[in-house]
Order: structure tokens, then sequence, then C-alpha cells
């Protein structure tokens, strides 16, 4: 096989290839057959993390009585 | 099997590295495209359901266990069809007859054509040729994952893909040779 030929022939394989590979789309709905899907995160997830942190920086932050009293 | 978002996640990986590879070896040994899904899909779920075992293994390891169940549903397809020679007659009657569906309507004529005539002398090559061809093209692979995956030699995989290359190029492929 001379090397245009060879070339010629890389190129159709390289075109039949890619024609015959599995579509993205199609790969994904098989993923998506054998994967049950994961269950959401709570819908308060957000709003209860926010509770939370804003607690937590109340108690960080908030004076200490003893340091409140030495203050005056 | 408890699902949680990591095994998601690796199995998405593991999917999204292989199936290329593993389909294409599908599409060398069975040719019809929708058998070749069903057996790319049921060779993934099985890996699902060996997830913590595979999942942690190195990428060429995961392609071994792979292609070990895609050779085994490979033979048990063959037993299910009745007969593997009917299977390969039936490709041969296939791409004698049929119009190939390779080729999309955007392409032009000329290559829709050419793509045709490789695709049905791509499925006249002996079994072990086709599958090596396909996981070499569609696939990726390498001669020496593919000497792996099929548990031979990457030398023998190397001289069937040459040997594969010079039945397609005594084929009328119109190649710039024969022009």
């Amino acid at each position: 096989m001379t090397g245009p030929a060879r070339h010629d022939l890389d190129e159709l394989l390289a075109a039949w290839a890619h024609a015959r590979r599995l579509p993205d789309a199609d790969a994904e709905r098989i993923r998506q057959a054998i994967v049950p899907a994961v269950p959401a995160l709570s819908v308060t997830w957000w709003s209860e993390f926010n509770q939370k942190l804003s607690t937590a920086i109340t108690r960080a932050t908030a004076t200490p009585a003893p340091a409140l009293a030495a203050l005056q | 099997m408890p699902l949680s978002r990591d095994d998601a996640a690796v199995f998405t990986r593991i999917f999204d590295q292989h199936r290329h590879a593993v389909h294409a070896y599908f599409l060398g040994r069975v040719a019809d495209p929708e058998l070749a899904r069903d057996l790319l899909q049921e060779t993934f779920l099985r890996a699902w359901r060996r997830l913590s075992e595979i999942g942690p293994l190195p990428d060429a390891r995961q392609r071994a266990w792979l292609f070990t169940v895609a050779r085994n549903l490979t033979i048990d397809s063959y037993r299910a069809s009745a007969a593997r020679q009917a299977a390969e007659a039936a490709l041969r009657h296939h791409a004698a007859t049929q119009e190939t569906t390779v080729a999309g309507p955007h392409l032009q004529a000329e290559l829709r054509e050419r793509l045709a005539r490789l695709d049905a002398a791509i499925r006249r090559l002996p079994e072990d040729q086709r599958v090596i061809l396909s996981m070499a093209t569609a696939g990726g692979l390498t001669s020496r994952q593919i000497g792996e995956a099929l548990g031979e030699p990457a030398g023998t995989v190397r001289y069937r893909l040459s040997q594969a290359r010079k039945q397609l190029v005594g084929e009328r492929l119109d190649l710039e040779e024969e022009a």
C-alpha cells in the first residue's frame, strides 16, 4: 500500500469509526438506565444550613458577660 | 446496594473511560448496532453491581474485567441466537443486500457511498480482524491495550490489524492508489 492510499484508508476508517461510535446522548441514556437517581438534597437543606451557621456565628461573636462587666 | 453520590461518580468515570472501547468490541463481534448497545448496557450493569470490587482497581484492570464480561456476554449471545454461523451468514447477507446506515444525511453522497463500501468490507473481514479493527478505530485502543483486553500478544494484534488493512485496500474502496 502506498503512502497516499494508506492515508486515504486512515481517513476513511476515521470517518467510519466516528459514524459507528455510540452517540453521547445514547450513552447517557444507558448510564441513567443503570444508575438509579441519587436522591436530591432536601428542599429545606439551604435554610437549615443558614440557620445553623447564623447560630454558630452569633455564639462565637457574642461578647461574654464577664468581659462586658469588665468594660463597664 | 446502597446508593451514594460517590458510587454514581465512580461508576460514571468508569463508564466514560471505557464505554467506547467496549462498544467497539461488541460492534466487531456482533455487528448489529442494537445488539451491541444492549450488550454494552448489560456489561456496565454488571460493573455497577460489582462496583465495590472494580471501582478501586487501576484503569487497565478495570478494562480487563469489563472485557472478560464482554467476552462472556458475546458467547451467551451467540448461544441465544442459536448458531454463530447463522449470525455470520446474516452479517454477510446484510453486507450484500442492505444499504449501510453509518453515514448521516449531512455527508456528501460520494463519501457516504465510500463509507457504505467500507462498512460492507469490514463486515466481510474474518471476525478476529473485524474486532481488532473496530477496537482500534472506533474504540481508540492501542495494540497493547487490545492485546491485554483480548488476552493476546500485542504483536498478534498488530499483525491482524495489518492483515485487515491489507484486505480493505484490496476491496474496491476507491482509495487514492486505485484512482
